[in-house]
């Protein structure tokens, strides 16, 4: 209680206030002067000591936004409006709308089916704090780490027996190692291979050394200090692509989905544990 | 006799308990595999079809040919032998040949971390921006911090025993014309590696290579101090 206290104090003041909107911050990528690199890193490791993890409103933002856009009809594959433990077991084959989707995808399907919503729309709210520092916060963010957080402690278990979602899967692996674009670049560059590598300072995960797969995905929507609001799983996608240089990326597509099926089946048996924070 | 015959008994047996097991464990029935169309086609719904970037998709020869394999170590001689031909023969070299460049014009390249990034929303590089994010994988001035994807670039031009007074011999030439080979198109030396494909990829000029040459083996270079 006391803990919900100190977010709430302390998220009045970093959304409206602007503790984490400042200007120091608004540059990004890399462009940081040392000195606002050493005022995130300390930043970062005070909320860390203190436990605090802003991302956890969102929380709250998505459960009026459940409600807001009629999601509690929202079947996440366990049944309408059941979302304990749901996201766990995403991505899986829906055969209301004849494909396999992840998480991210289904609220997109959901938001159109009970919300009246067209497609055009729904990417909007998607993107809405995309490309944004701070004073960002999306109904559709809140909506994701909701239904995220409501798995906590759930194991993650794509069934990969079933052959539709073992399709993505293997599509999205195959994807995963396809090199495109003018800087020849694959997922796979950065995070495959059995040996350690950091780029600059950041060191990368790799889908071949066991667990890190699951790490890496288990802990998003994951709070980003630097930016000031949560990551959902289609803007990292669109962000990794971005520093592949290639084209943007679509959320909902199936490529997110194929590769969801493929990351999130290589983390199955990780519990979520949403929001993760970065900095 | 008797004892072939138990142990063929016995083989038997072992097979007939053995047999069924496998069948569960693998099922004979094979799914159909996906193929690099399908792949593609998928990866290409989830692209922007803005005319301006829609070009990056267009694989290559031998992108198409890299995309099958996990890594080199995972690569048959014969695909090896096609990417190196492919990309040696893509290499073009400026209009009067290898020389020695400017390297505080190849410093500026290696430094800068923009160039080639767009997206609509926040955070695009300039199209005028063409810095080549060397130290995103490689350390190469003293105490300037990099990663450790691609190798330690520091004192390149000493470790090739590159002097002043025999910079301009045809041996040192030679090492800065394969050096050349590697920036512009790393794949005509290590196929398939990590290494964006520089030169031939159009993200740098023949001269703009050149320069990032001359920084790394000049011994004027701060690479080399």
């Amino acid at each position: 209680m006391k803990k919900k206290a100190v977010l709430a104090l302390f998220t009045a003041g970093a959304v409206t206030g602007g503790l984490l909107s400042t200007k120091a911050f608004a540059q990004v990528e890399g462009e940081l002067t040392p000195e606002q690199e050493m005022k995130l890193v300390q930043e970062f490791n005070r909320m860390l000591a203190e436990g605090i993890n802003p991302g956890e409103v969102w929380y709250e933002v998505g459960k009026d936004a459940i409600k807001k856009y009629n999601l509690d009809k929202c079947d996440l594959g366990l049944g309408p409006g059941v979302f304990k433990g749901a996201a766990a077991q995403l991505p899986r084959y829906f055969a209301d709308a004849g494909k396999v989707m992840d998480l991210e995808t289904r609220v997109g399907w959901c938001l159109q089916k009970h919300a009246g919503m067209t497609q055009d729309q729904v990417l909007k709210l998607v993107r809405q704090c995309w490309g944004k520092t701070g004073n960002c916060v999306s109904e559709y963010d809140g909506i994701i780490m909701y239904l995220t957080m409501e798995s906590n402690g759930h194991k993650i278990n794509v069934n990969l027996k079933d052959p539709q979602v073992k399709r993505m899967y293997d599509i999205g692996r195959q994807a995963y190692y396809a090199r495109i674009g003018p800087w020849d670049f694959n997922c796979a560059t950065c995070h495959a291979g059995k040996q350690e590598v950091r780029i600059r300072a950041t060191r990368l995960w790799s889908a071949d050394r066991p667990g890190e797969a699951g790490n890496a995905v288990s802990i998003f929507p994951k709070y980003l200090v630097r930016w000031g609001l949560p990551m959902t799983m289609h803007y990292r996608y669109a962000e990794c692509m971005r520093q592949m240089r290639w084209p943007e990326f679509i959320p909902h597509s199936d490529l997110a989905v194929a590769l969801s099926a493929y990351l999130y089946g290589t983390a199955n048996g990780t519990e979520i544990k949403a929001p993760g924070i970065g900095r | 006799m008797k004892k072939v015959a138990l142990t063929a008994t016995a083989l038997l047996l072992l097979f007939g308990v053995a047999q069924p097991q496998q069948k569960k464990a693998q099922p004979k029935k094979q799914e159909p595999k996906v193929t690099q169309e399908e792949v593609m086609k998928v990866l290409t719904s989830g692209l922007s079809t803005d005319p301006r970037f829609a070009w990056k998709v267009q694989q290559d020869e031998a992108q198409k040919v890299c995309s099958q394999y996990s890594g080199r170590e995972a690569m048959p001689a014969q695909a090896v032998q096609k990417v190196i031909q492919l990309s040696q023969a893509d290499i073009r070299y400026p209009q009067w040949g290898i020389f020695w460049g400017d390297w505080r014009e190849g410093k500026k390249i290696v430094d800068n971390p923009r160039g080639g990034r767009f997206a609509s929303y926040g955070f695009s590089d300039s199209p005028a921006d063409r810095g080549g994010n060397c130290y995103a994988c490689h350390l190469i001035e003293k105490g300037a911090p990099g990663g450790t994807m691609g190798p330690n670039l520091y004192q390149y031009g000493k470790k090739w025993n590159i002097t002043k007074e025999n910079m301009n011999s045809p041996e040192a030439l030679e090492r800065v014309k394969a050096v050349y080979n590697i920036v512009y198109n790393a794949w005509s030396a290590f196929p398939c590696s990590s290494m964006p494909r520089f030169g031939s990829n159009g993200a740098m000029s023949p001269e703009d290579v050149m320069n990032i040459v001359t920084f790394l083996l000049h011994p004027d270079s701060p690479v080399n101090k």
